[in-house]
């Protein structure tokens, strides 16, 4: 009797429990099911199929071993497209991220219009990418782009003597910008510094927030008199998280690139294919022309890069990134 | 604030090259394809009565329309009621640029249809990532159940992959079950938002557990409560999570454009700006860049009525 009366409490909450275990999978079960079917299943579909010759319409496929993985480090095209990536992935990361953190510390050092600037600043971010980059392509324009009409004003003035470029291209004609092999990859990371930094400057302005006052004081008394002094030693340690998280974000967002150059080039990815990064490649590949293992195979080596580069900054976050 | 002035000085130059192509493409969209060319007319414009010459092209009277208005012009020979005629349809095809810029915007293609598209992909897209998300989110803040870590695992895992890097096999898979070309296409890989759920599991770790308690003392079942407890509480950061999906659906290009070929009824914006740009000649310019126009507008103007609420959604990913 005595023992019943003490199990009842301890069945009822085993009966509690295991009813709670089978509430929470059913709230996870539509999670987790499409977590598999949309996430984890094409990542093992693109692995599977970067080994075939496979083509959608086809009946079957025949295992080709790393063929595909070959080509893609012997082919001049994809020499093409990794120097077209890395390009533009170290051009826009460093100026996005050094630029966002100019701006974050110089509208938090005022005292009027920071709003305003901030708002400007990530206007971009809003914008619809590809709407903007058809804007884009008009200032650009040879003949009627503001851009080259504003440096057609510079010609036979001081500023040629100053500036040999200008010189140059008074002489021989305004540059093509798009459509000049020279030039073209360079814009167009051009374009992804302009949509992207002021994200990397509201997330330094957060950053900024965190930083303490009295360790300027502290700073200060200790001799560090410069504003550049007060910087190296306070603010750019205090910065540490945020800036390892704005690399990573720049990075993943830059080897994303794509609508711009879909935009400049609806065929061809640029002047000698100077702008052929790894999204276009996926798609013209894969989607285009439908050579599924080859496109499978630059997926697989995109999530590498992607995780690797999540791996490193989970990696400095650990060791808590204090220079 | 004076000896703040070069550092007002940087950042007014930088504001400049940031408004630029705003600019270029507001200023476009007001002007006469003449002006476009010559680059003249400042911002507006001098919005001279223009005549689109294609629209006098497709009014070219023919024969037996001379022959109908042979009445309205009593005893006048055809040429001149044919001359008439050309008079009243070039009156008739003339308007201000900014007003050919507009209409042709909505006229040359089903402007507003790809509005009703890129509305309806993107409410549902966040719909289906809420319904999906929050109940994960609760169980993996809340509950205790044997494999609850291995979930959160597998979530923080699955963090790692875009799903723009995984639209090819995504995209094989959605063609096998013959889904391209449908709505379906447009709105599937984005139900599972696994940066939804980490995002919510993050906020109910705060939510007290005594609220959640006191619902069950009530006799509430767990799923009354993730809809009738949970969801009231993080409004805010529902809030945020949906400026952050509908900016980016609402933006997105790259998936769109693989799985949407050719069927115009399924066009998002930015699919169908890029047709108008594949079609247009010199002298759409001026129209091109009114879609544009339509096409921004709506999240830059939510955005500027909202600008706290909308930097804090679209920067929610530096919140880790």
């Amino acid at each position: 009797m005595a023992d019943a009366a003490a199990h009842p409490p301890a069945r009822a909450l085993r009966a509690r429990e295991s009813r709670q275990r089978r509430t929470a999978w059913a709230l996870a079960a539509p999670a987790l099911a499409l977590m598999v079917l949309i996430l984890l299943v094409p990542v093992g579909v693109a692995g599977a199929l970067s080994f075939t010759d496979y083509s959608l319409g086809n009946p079957g496929f025949d295992w080709v071993g790393t063929e595909n993985y070959e080509k893609l480090f012997t082919r001049s095209t994809y020499a093409r497209m990794f120097t077209a990536t890395f390009t533009y992935v170290l051009t826009v990361v460093p100026l996005s991220v050094a630029l966002g953190l100019g701006a974050a510390l110089l509208i938090n050092s005022l005292t009027h219009l920071r709003e305003l600037y901030k708002t400007i600043y990530f206007l971009p971010v809003m914008a619809t990418l590809i709407a903007m980059a058809i804007a884009w392509e008009f200032m650009l324009h040879p003949s009627i782009g503001v851009i080259n009409q504003t440096l057609a004003k510079g010609c036979g003035t001081w500023l040629e003597a100053l500036w040999p470029w200008l010189a140059g291209h008074c002489a021989e004609g305004m540059p093509l910008w798009l459509g000049d092999k020279r030039y073209a990859i360079w814009v167009i990371a051009f374009v992804g510094v302009w949509q992207g930094f002021g994200f990397n400057m509201v997330l330094y302005l957060a950053g900024l927030t965190s930083v303490h006052r009295e360790l300027y004081h502290a700073a200060e008394m200790d001799g560090a008199k410069s504003a550049w002094e007060r910087f190296r030693l306070v603010t750019w340690p205090a910065l540490g998280p945020t800036t390892v998280f704005v690399v990573t974000i720049s990075c993943i967002r830059a080897f994303q690139v794509f609508d711009t150059i879909e935009a400049f080039y609806p065929i061809g990815a640029g002047p000698g294919k100077t702008a052929y990064v790894m999204m276009y490649a996926i798609y013209e590949k894969g989607i285009e022309q439908n050579l599924i293992g080859i496109g499978a195979a630059i997926t697989m080596l995109f999530l590498v890069f992607v995780m690797m580069i999540t791996v490193v900054q989970r990696w400095l976050v650990e060791r808590k990134v204090h220079y | 604030m004076t000896r703040d002035w070069w550092k007002h000085l940087i950042l007014i130059l930088g504001a400049i090259i940031v408004i630029a192509p705003f600019y270029t493409m507001v200023s476009y969209s007001l002007k006469s394809p003449g002006e476009i060319d010559r680059g003249e007319g400042g911002f507006f414009g001098r919005q001279e009565i223009m005549v689109d010459e294609q629209c006098v092209k497709l009014r070219d009277p023919n024969r037996d329309e001379v022959e109908a208005a042979a009445l309205r012009f009593p005893g006048q020979s055809q040429n001149a009621i044919r001359e008439a005629l050309l008079e009243e349809a070039r009156a008739e095809c003339s308007s201000r640029p900014v007003v050919f810029n507009y209409t042709q915007a909505f006229t040359q293609a089903p402007l507003l249809r790809y509005l009703l598209n890129g509305v309806i992909v993107t409410v549902s897209i966040f719909l289906i990532q809420i319904v999906v998300a929050l109940p994960a989110a609760y169980a993996l803040a809340k509950l205790r159940f044997w494999g609850r870590e291995a979930v959160f695992g597998l979530v923080l895992f699955c963090l790692l992959i875009p799903v723009h890097a995984i639209a090819l096999p995504l995209y094989i898979m959605l063609a096998k079950l013959g889904f391209t070309n449908t709505y379906a296409a447009l709105v599937i890989p984005w139900t599972i938002s696994v940066f939804g759920i980490f995002l919510m599991r993050q906020f109910f770790m705060t939510v007290p557990d005594d609220l959640i308690d006191a619902a069950r003392m009530d006799g509430m079942s767990e799923f009354a409560i993730v809809w009738r407890v949970m969801l009231p509480t993080a409004i805010p950061a529902l809030l945020a999570f949906a400026i952050f999906s509908v900016v980016a659906h609402w933006n997105d290009y790259f998936w769109p454009r693989i799985v949407v070929t050719g069927n115009r009824d399924l066009f998002t914006p930015p699919l169908g700006l890029r047709e108008f740009k594949g079609g247009g000649d010199g002298n759409m310019f001026g129209p091109m860049m009114a879609s544009a126009t339509v096409i921004v507008l709506p999240l830059i103007v939510a955005f500027l009525l909202a600008q706290r609420r909308f930097i804090e959604g679209i920067t929610l990913s530096g919140m880790k």
